[in-house]
């Protein structure tokens, strides 16, 4: 019976649609132990922000409770020095950071694999123009040149953020883009495709790009990750608009109104923490995107 | 001639286990004796590499055997565990690989290759390493000073020799070769297959020998094992083999083979040029072989291509060596309807030359006109007006067709760029095109992806694809290198009608005599650069004058020669 199979031909399969290549994605990423909890973590993130006015106790600036208060039944988490619930104004601040996060991380993906795809497909003058322009943000230190912009910025909330974060994090990602860009770019198809008389905006970006979604979606991922901590930093500093409520803002009145000194250590640590896992959670994802592009980290299942 | 060394009773190996798997080698029984040189040929996905590892005791999951038992020395090596496989490692079982050449560290000399094994085994006393590992490497004809030196300063050629030699140091009983030669170039590999004969007499261990080549295992081994889709169908002497073949497997195989010096030269599918030339008869003309394209009317617009003093230097490797003159005061013609060939080994500017005609490169100097188009001085915008009239098929189906894209992508883009078809129109057409190239049913092919075309299918996508313009001349760079023997007769003879019956002129790039033997009717032999030799392509093959010339055929593995 079994030996029957070796003989016939393979079985026609169709061609995966774009929904049957997400599911098989999706299978991969979740095949992955660590990238499991770190999708599970997220998810619990983000059900809290969708869902923060329902979950939330109280609003994420309602005062008037008594300042300073330690961890109560009322207050799960204490109040600040101006009397808002903590616990309140960890689950809305989810909103800003995961939003933050989104955006700022297909942003900066976006600028990267233009960029990227582009430099790593031209040749001559203009590739060392772009050069020169990347190793700049490159070699500028990071959270100096957030400061800078931000100041400069000042008094633009979340947007002025985002694009902080989208300028100083796009650099590396059009890096990795463009060198794997150039490695395929020499490949059979590519020139193939130029026999087929494609205009070279066709050949980079349905020849050479789909080639490398999950260098990709890994590059969204790891931008995110940045795009969080940079801004939980930028307000943590005091940059960004100090009336939202954030995790990074919670930080900044936490730290104005000196938490640690007065024994208020789940104001710093609550937030922190949250941070910490969110951006965890995204690398963990990270782990299991690498199976994609590289068959040989999942088990032996295919040939 | 006596002691058995490998006895293998019904082994099957599967790849995966349970619903899914699949049944790579199956019931498979042969016995080695000490001594022997043995052959085991098959084509891609015989199964004769997953037999080569169950043997070295190298199987690795999804691969698992099943059933059966490879007796060494009285052991059962699949039975082994991890540390009595690298135990009986030496004086044991060792294995060559096609890719052995790339698995030398490269930051690490050979000399430490050397001693990382006699650390491992402990067989060599240590005062005697350095000279132990310079008498091997002289086995295998290279000098004592590689040690020294680390693998990316070797050639090709001489990492394999140094693998061989890494393989030797264990003083094997059985030496498995795993398709040796296959990824070296024709000149170098015809003298690392005569070091291994000479070493195998010299050294008297048993030597199994994998490849798809019939020729050359035939040319090396005593006996020889034919393998077709998992099962040994023939097991004899070279002799037999040669003389009187049983299976019809066999029979087809060595029907692939002819000896490019012949007289008349006779494939399936394709009747001797010169016979037909005197008749004016076409390939197609033969009742036995029906035409693959339908004739139609000669264009009379065609152009020739004109090269002229074409020089391509290329700048040095690496600094302190000389720049490469990848092509060095080429001319030709290729006149409309003609076919060319172009020959030589690896290295020669061949494929240089291809790029520079289809200006995927700028000449240094030197011209290449098509017609009145300046093919030098094309700029990338200009490119359509090239690409309409002059097309290229490429040596690698595997990587000439985008994974992600399926075949009717592939082929309704060019259709969509150089025709003014549209929609259901360019669907037709590229229904058509599939049709040209024998794939049918058409609307079914036109639906798959790539992995899902065996090579043969794939390079006639890549063929059909160089068609969708209908161009007026074809770049075949090594078109059936990368193929089965028994799929290349069926691509060869649809490149020759379509030369035949409408008129397309081709450039024939091959290192493969016997193939341009019987595709065109000239031939430029290259070396470095150089033409060495041109005319008549059966004319320059049975009385080569060049010294070059006389090397590449020689290098030819002929089954002929055995008898």
């Amino acid at each position: 019976m079994t030996t029957m199979t070796a003989t016939q031909q393979p079985a026609i399969a169709k061609a995966p649609g774009p929904w049957s290549v997400f599911v098989r994605v999706s299978s991969t990423i979740w095949s992955n132990g660590k990238a499991r909890i770190g999708l599970i973590i997220l998810g619990l993130f983000v059900v809290f922000a969708i869902f923060a006015p329902l979950i939330a106790p109280y609003g994420a600036s309602q005062n008037g409770f008594d300042r300073s208060a330690d961890p109560t039944a009322a207050h799960w988490l204490g109040t600040t020095a101006a009397g808002e619930d903590v616990l309140s104004q960890l689950i809305w601040g989810s909103q800003v950071s995961i939003f933050v996060g989104l955006v700022a991380g297909v942003l900066s993906t976006i600028i990267a694999v233009l960029v990227g795809l582009s430099w790593g497909y031209a040749r001559g003058f203009g590739g060392d123009v772009v050069n020169f322009i990347v190793n700049l943000f490159l070699v500028i230190p990071g959270l100096p040149l957030m400061i800078v912009i931000a100041a400069y910025l000042s008094g633009g909330g979340i947007a002025m953020i985002i694009t902080v974060v989208v300028i100083t994090g796009w650099a590396w990602g059009a890096r990795v883009l463009r060198s794997q860009t150039q490695s395929l770019r020499s490949r059979d198809f590519v020139t193939a495709a130029v026999f087929s008389g494609e205009r070279p905006f066709r050949i980079v970006f349905r020849e050479i790009l789909p080639n490398m979604t999950s260098l990709i979606v890994g590059n969204f991922f790891g931008a995110a990750t940045s795009a969080i901590l940079a801004e939980a930093g930028l307000e943590y500093l005091g940059l960004g608009d100090s009336s939202v409520v954030s995790w990074g803002t919670m930080l900044f009145w936490a730290q104005n109104s000196n938490a640690l000194l007065t024994g208020q250590w789940s104001l710093l640590f609550a937030p922190g923490l949250c941070i910490a896992l969110l951006a965890t959670s995204l690398t963990l994802i990270n782990f299991g995107v690498d199976g994609i592009s590289n068959p040989r980290l999942r088990e032996g299942k295919q040939r | 001639m006596t002691e058995t060394v490998l006895e293998v009773t019904d082994l099957d190996v599967d790849y995966n286990t349970g619903e899914d798997a699949t049944h790579a080698v199956r019931h498979v029984s042969f016995t080695l004796e000490q001594g022997e040189f043995v052959g085991l040929v098959g084509e891609s996905g015989s199964g004769k590499s997953t037999l080569g590892f169950a043997i070295a005791g190298l199987s690795k999951p999804p691969a698992v055997v099943t059933r059966g038992r490879i007796l060494f020395d009285g052991r059962d090596i699949a039975s082994m565990s991890r540390e009595e496989l690298r135990e009986q490692r030496h004086g044991g079982v060792a294995m060559v690989l096609q890719s052995g050449m790339n698995a030398l560290n490269p930051v690490r000399s050979i000399r430490n290759h050397f001693r990382d094994i006699f650390e491992a085994h402990g067989h060599v006393d240590k005062r005697h390493w350095d000279a132990r590992a310079a008498e091997i490497v002289g086995k295998v004809e290279l000098p004592p000073q590689v040690l020294d030196r680390y693998p990316g300063e070797l050639s090709g050629g001489m990492r394999q020799r140094v693998s061989i030699a890494l393989a030797l140091s264990l003083e094997p009983q059985l030496m498995v070769f795993d398709e040796p030669t296959t990824a070296l170039d024709v000149l170098v590999q015809h003298a690392v297959m005569n070091t291994i004969i000479e070493l195998q007499k010299r050294e008297n261990f048993t030597a199994l020998l994998i490849s798809h080549d019939l020729g050359i295992v035939l040319e090396s081994a005593q006996r020889v094992l034919v393998m077709h889709e998992g099962e040994i169908v023939e097991d004899a002497t070279a002799r037999q083999i040669l003389k009187k073949p049983k299976d019809d497997y066999t029979k087809m195989l060595l029907s692939h083979y002819a000896d490019p010096r012949g007289e008349v030269v006779e494939l399936p599918g394709f009747e001797d040029r010169a016979a037909r030339a005197k008749t004016g008869a076409k390939r197609a003309d033969a009742a036995a072989h029906p035409p693959t394209v339908s004739p139609r009317e000669r264009r009379t617009d065609q152009k020739a291509i004109v090269v002229e003093d074409l020089v391509k230097v290329y700048p040095p490797p690496r600094r302190g060596e000389r720049e490469v003159r990848a092509v060095d005061g080429v001319s030709f013609t290729l006149e409309p309807g003609a076919s060319l060939a172009l020959v030589g080994a690896s290295g020669s500017g061949k494929s240089t030359i291809a790029k520079l005609i289809t200006a995927v490169e700028k000449p240094t100097s030197g011209s290449v006109k098509f017609g009145d188009l300046d093919v030098g001085k094309l700029r990338r915008g200009q490119f359509r007006s090239l690409h309409r009239d002059v097309q290229m098929v490429f040596q690698d189906p595997y990587s000439a067709l985008n994974p992600l894209h399926t075949v009717e992508y592939t082929l309704t883009r060019p259709v969509a760029n150089f025709t003014k078809l549209r929609g259901q129109d360019a669907r037709r057409r590229v229904l058509e095109l599939l049709d040209i190239v024998g794939l049918s049913p058409v609307e079914e092919f036109a639906a798959k992806l790539p992995h899902q075309l065996s090579g043969g299918q794939r390079q006639r996508v890549v063929i059909a694809r160089a068609l969708a313009s209908d161009p007026q001349v074809i770049i075949a760079d090594e078109p059936v290198s990368m193929l089965d023997v028994s799929l290349r007769a069926g691509v060869l003879a649809l490149l020759e009608d379509l030369r035949e019956q409408w008129g397309v002129s081709m450039l024939y790039i091959t290192h493969d005599l016997l193939s341009a033997r019987l595709v065109t009717d000239n031939i430029m032999v290259l070396n470095h650069g150089k033409v060495v030799e041109r005319g008549d392509t059966a004319e320059v093959l049975r009385h080569p004058k060049d010294e070059y010339t006389v090397k590449l055929l020689d290098a030819i593995p002929n089954p002929r020669k055995v008898a």
